[in-house]
């Protein structure tokens, strides 16, 4: 991928990418000559890629740690599936911002020095007991992608409160019995 | 305006770099390992995994250093057989250190990982909506770590038991393009040889990997009244199908092997004069002997 400046005619740089969120990453170039800045704008998809090779926009400075693919990305893994015996601590890899993209992701995959993990955005919906308990049902390692799912349909159509009705409606957009 | 050609770097995210770098950890990582063997089929059920789980039981016990990828992602089986279910994974900043066996043979599987018999893999996605257009690179990714950042060792075999179909060894030869070699498992049915064919011609013509030789499961079983071997399946006839490969042995059905896979304890170890046993071990040397002469 390369950007040009068509005034300068000249490539342009990377200068800075955010961390995902809602999936999609931004990245920002600049002309090193007349300081023109565009952003780039990766859709989910694109960003799962990128992810998926376990490439770094803007270049990979940071030490790579053992299958930090499979321990960042996987989402149906165990609860500690790895435990860290080495005696010194494996920094580097929190590097705030900055130049890796991924490296939130990452650094919460380490049981050391991991950043708590945000809660996700609060959906401001209201969840009826009924409907609680059988979110409880859904298996665990679907539950939050059950969960984002139902209140992302409740907003669609306009609810603030997620009832069995609700659930029953949303079920056939995706995959999780419950 | 300047061309595609014309601008010097990729704007500085250094893709190429990034991808030779792993590349490198990844052979870096193997160059502590003599031989590198892909056990494939065509079809799937066949007995790849039964058949990786004993063969490296047969040359650890010949006195050979041995790990086990099992480079079935979403099926992963060879935790299981080798009893090793229950290891929580242990890493430092080098790697992490495989779970081992009671012989001591090395294995990295996904089985290791994951949280529930029943959690399938899943990977974090905003939307699985389009997963099936980077699910199957994820999945490489996941086998080039479990190869490259797994503590390996000085090892004389490193075994990959692969999933099924022919698709899969372009993967694995675009991981280790020096794949030491390739051992393909089929059944004597005419479905299973159609298939396997396809899995030779993918080695042999179009990726260019050795064939160490073909392993026919299930060949036979032993008559409890007569003792005498009987045909399993109907084809015996395996003139056509190996496409002029080297057959390593015909292991015939043992229903202790299938129950010793379940319970994860190798048969290999517990039934030391079967027909099973001599048919694997003499594979086992086969294999050997391919490296060695
Ligand atoms: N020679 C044999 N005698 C008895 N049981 C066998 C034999 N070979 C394999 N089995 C059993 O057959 C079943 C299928 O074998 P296995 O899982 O090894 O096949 P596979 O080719 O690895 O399957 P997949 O394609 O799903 O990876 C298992 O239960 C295994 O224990
Ligand atoms: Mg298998």
């Amino acid at each position: 991928m390369k950007f040009l400046c068509i005034d300068c005619d000249t490539a342009m740089k990377f200068k800075d990418v955010t961390r995902p969120e809602q999936g999609s990453v931004t990245a920002v170039f600049e002309c090193p000559e007349c300081f023109t800045e565009i952003a780039m704008y990766l859709n989910p998809s694109e960003t799962q890629m990128l992810k998926s090779l376990d490439l770094k926009l803007g270049g990979n400075n940071e030490a790579v740690q053992p299958m930090q693919m499979v321990r960042s990305q996987l989402e149906t893994a165990k609860k500690d599936p790895f435990t860290n015996i080495s005696s010194e601590v494996t920094n580097g890899e929190t590097a705030e911002g900055g130049k890796c993209p991924f490296t939130s992701v990452i650094s919460e995959a380490f049981d050391e020095n991991s950043e708590p993990t945000p809660e996700p955005e609060q959906s401001g919906l209201k969840w009826t007991s009924e409907a609680l308990e059988r979110l409880e049902r859904i298996p665990s390692f679907v539950r939050p992608m059950a969960k984002m799912g139902i209140e992302s349909f409740a907003k669609d159509n306009g609810h603030s409160e997620i009832t069995g009705e609700i659930m029953d409606a949303a079920r056939g957009n995706f995959p999780a019995q419950f | 305006m300047k061309s595609y050609k014309e601008l010097p770097d990729d704007a500085g995210s250094n893709i190429i770099g990034q991808v030779t770098a792993q590349a490198n950890r990844l052979s870096q990582r193997l160059s502590t390992v003599k031989h590198t063997v892909a056990i494939m089929s065509g079809k799937g059920g066949v007995g790849k995994s039964a058949i990786t789980a004993n063969i490296a039981t047969a040359l650890s016990l010949m006195g050979c250093t041995v790990g086990i990828v099992d480079a079935d992602i979403n099926g992963p089986s060879i935790a299981k057989m080798m009893g090793v279910r229950n290891i929580t994974l242990e890493y430092t900043k080098s790697g992490v250190l495989p779970a081992i066996s009671h012989l001591g043979i090395k294995i990295i599987s996904m089985d290791l990982i994951l949280s529930e018999d029943d959690a399938p893999v899943m990977w974090n996605a905003q939307t699985q909506k389009d997963a099936f257009t980077w699910r199957s690179t994820m999945e490489v990714g996941a086998l080039r770590e479990f190869i490259g950042d797994t503590e390996w060792g000085d090892l004389d075999f490193l075994l990959l038991d692969l999933p099924p179909g022919s698709d899969r060894l372009p993967n694995v030869v675009e991981l280790i393009p020096n794949l030491g070699g390739v051992v393909v498992v089929t059944i004597p049915s005419e479905i299973s040889q159609l298939i396997v064919k396809k899995s030779i011609t993918m080695a042999r013509d179009i990726l260019k990997v050795p064939i160490i030789g073909v392993v026919e499961n299930m060949a036979f079983y032993m008559c409890k009244h007569c003792g005498e071997p009987e045909p399993l399946f109907s084809v015996q006839d395996t003139s056509d199908y190996k496409l002029n490969e080297n057959t390593l042995g015909k292991i015939p059905f043992d229903p202790k092997l299938s129950l010793c896979n379940d319970s994860g304890t190798p048969y290999l170890s517990e039934y030391l004069n079967t027909p099973a046993t001599e048919a694997i071990t003499e594979i086992a040397h086969k294999i050997q002997n391919f490296f060695n002469s």
